[in-house]
Order: C-alpha cells, then structure tokens, then sequence
C-alpha cells in the first residue's frame, strides 16, 4: 500500500477532435485548440469532402501521438472507421465517441460497451459458472 | 476425528464465501460504471443539444459568414485548456482538466478549474448567486481574504475572451452561451473518460474472475 505512489506521467497532455464543424467550432471557443510550430492542428473537421483515408490517417495520426491524451470522435466518423476504432484498445489516449447535431449517440456502437457486453450475454455467464 | 473434517470444511467452505463476494462486488462496480458511463453519455448528449443550439442562435443573429471554419486561428498557439493524466495503474489512467491555463500563466490548474466550476454553477443558478452574496458573510470574507482569485477570474475571463476573438471583437451573446455549455460539455466529457477507465478495469477483474473460476 505504501508503494502505491501516483506519478504524474503527462502534465499537459490534449484532447484531439475528429467531428463535424460546429463540434469542433464548440469545442475550440471551449480552448482545446492547439496548433504546433509545424501549423499542425489537433483536430480534423469531417465534412462532405472528407474521405475515409483522411479520417483513417487522422485517427492513426492522434493515437500515436505522445502529446495526446483524450481522441473525441463523433460516432457517425468512427463508424466509418469502425474497424480502427473497434480494434484500438490501448487506455492513453483514450478514444470517446460523442454524439452531433445529426447523430444521436447510440450506445449499441460504443465500442467500449461492445467490447464489455461479452458479459452482458446470459450464455457466457452461466458458462463462466459452471 | 470428525469434528476436524468439519472444523477443514467450514474453513473451506469460508473461503469459498468469501471469494464469492469479492467476485460479487467486482461485478456490481462493472455494473455500477456501466450505468453511469451511460447516464453520463445522456448528459453529454443534452449539454451538447443546448450548445449546438445556441451556436446555431449566434450564427442566426451573427450571419454564417461570421461563424465559420475559414475563420479558425490556424497560427501558432497552445491549447488554454489541456489535460493532466496520472497513472497510478498502467490500466487505469485518471484525467484532469486544467482549464483555461495559457502558458503564460504559471497558476496552478486545480485552482483554476476549480474556481472555474464555481462560475459556471453561478451561472447556472443566478438566484442563488443573489442570495450567497446577500446572506453569506462567510463567504464574502474567503473571496476577501483570497485576494488571487479575483486575478484568476480575470485570466479565465481573458483566455475565453481571447478563444471567441477569432469570431470578431463584438460577438453575440449566445455565442458566450455556446461557449459555456460546450465548457459544460467538456467537463462530462473528462468525468466520461474517467468512468471508461474504471469500466474497463472492472470488466478486466470480472474477466480474469471468471477465466480463473473456469480453469
């Protein structure tokens, strides 16, 4: 118990936004912009023109970036990269799916509960009592 | 002889009992995080509706050219509101916001989000402001004695100033009321991150619970 020791690992760590424009417009007058000397933004804005391979090298993007802890990502984005989404799993940075203006959030895509309703299933908790 | 066999299988039979609870209670917390990962997403979901409303208000009043993505500051600048992660557990990080803090400013953050939460909950409820100032003395006396926070209110005023200055100087009320509940929006937003953390853990522990029950 007296080992535990909580040790700060990022002290300014940012939130990155893949969402439409006016999440983003929100949460930038909120002050979660940042823009890097390289003119680098920490969001990307999800409109009509904005292709999959786009949205995919963002979210790739942001996940590895060391300054980054928290991905917010609108949940009609992450379903078109579902399977990026759905197979990330590491707990910095984490990746939240938000709803917009014309998506209400749908719990049945979440991908944290997806991935925590194995246990919901009645069939592997009689098989796990067994 | 016999009364030993017994003695060894109400000893078993309490560790049996014993795990059995500890498994019970790892399950409830699962339940528990999951339940309020949702309720916390039904929040979230309303907060955002009300700023997505009040934007669209201010672009009504301010014209879309006004409120538009090609007028985003895209020059060098540090985010004022960032995060600060402790990780006791690899698994299980704990976010904290630190809102409004610009480099500049060498304050410490906890303070600042904290006095930030108290005006945005004087906000919500402008009677009970009235009645704080009216009746508590007490209170009068902390924010007297506690000369700084004034300077701090200032700095937050300052940086929300600055992040609504990319609209233009003159701005819409409710594009201050948009900024205020999307500061809100944030602030579920944390505490979200925070519940998936626990969530996951929780779902971890059950997991191997049963895996070990199994083999």
């Amino acid at each position: 118990m007296a080992n535990k020791v909580q040790v700060p690992t990022r002290n300014s760590a940012l939130i990155a936004m893949i969402a439409d424009e006016d999440t983003i417009t929100g949460f930038l007058l909120a002050g979660v912009g940042n823009v890097d000397l390289r003119r680098k933004t920490n969001y990307l804005i999800v409109d009509s023109k904005t292709t999959v391979k786009q949205i995919e090298e963002a979210f790739k993007e942001f996940t590895t970036r060391e300054d980054i802890a928290i991905v917010m990502i609108s949940q009609y984005v992450a379903n078109m990269i579902r399977f990026l989404v759905d197979s990330y799993n590491k707990p910095v940075p984490a990746i939240l799916e938000i709803p917009s203006k014309d998506h209400p959030y749908d719990p049945t895509h979440d991908s944290v509960l997806s991935r925590v309703k194995y246990l919901f299933s009645a069939e592997s908790v009689a098989s796990g009592k067994r | 002889m016999g009364e030993e066999e017994e003695r060894s299988n109400l000893e078993i039979g309490s560790d049996q009992d014993q795990e059995e609870e500890k498994g019970e209670h790892q399950v409830v917390k699962f339940l528990d995080s999951v339940d309020s990962y949702l309720t916390l997403f039904e929040s979230l979901s309303t907060t955002l509706r009300q700023g997505y409303l009040e934007l669209a208000s201010a672009r009504q009043s301010m014209g879309a050219s006004r409120i538009n993505s090609a007028l985003f500051d895209l020059k060098y600048h540090c985010a004022a509101t960032s995060l600060q992660v402790m990780q006791e557990d690899v698994k299980e990080p704990d976010f904290n916001l630190c809102k409004w803090v610009s480099p500049d400013n060498n304050k410490s953050c906890s303070e600042e989000a904290k006095f930030d939460q108290d005006g945005l909950s004087e906000r919500k409820s402008s009677n009970s402001q009235l009645r704080y100032r009216g009746t508590s003395e007490i209170q009068e006396k902390i924010l007297e004695s506690n000369g700084s926070t004034a300077a701090v209110e200032d700095q937050i005023q300052q940086e929300r100033s600055k992040s609504l200055s990319m609209f233009g100087k003159l701005v819409s009320p409710k594009l201050r009321d948009a900024q205020l509940s999307f500061e809100t929006a944030l602030d579920i937003l944390i505490e979200i991150a925070n519940m998936r953390s626990s969530l996951l853990s929780a779902y971890d522990q059950v997991r191997k619970d049963m895996e070990s029950t199994q083999g």
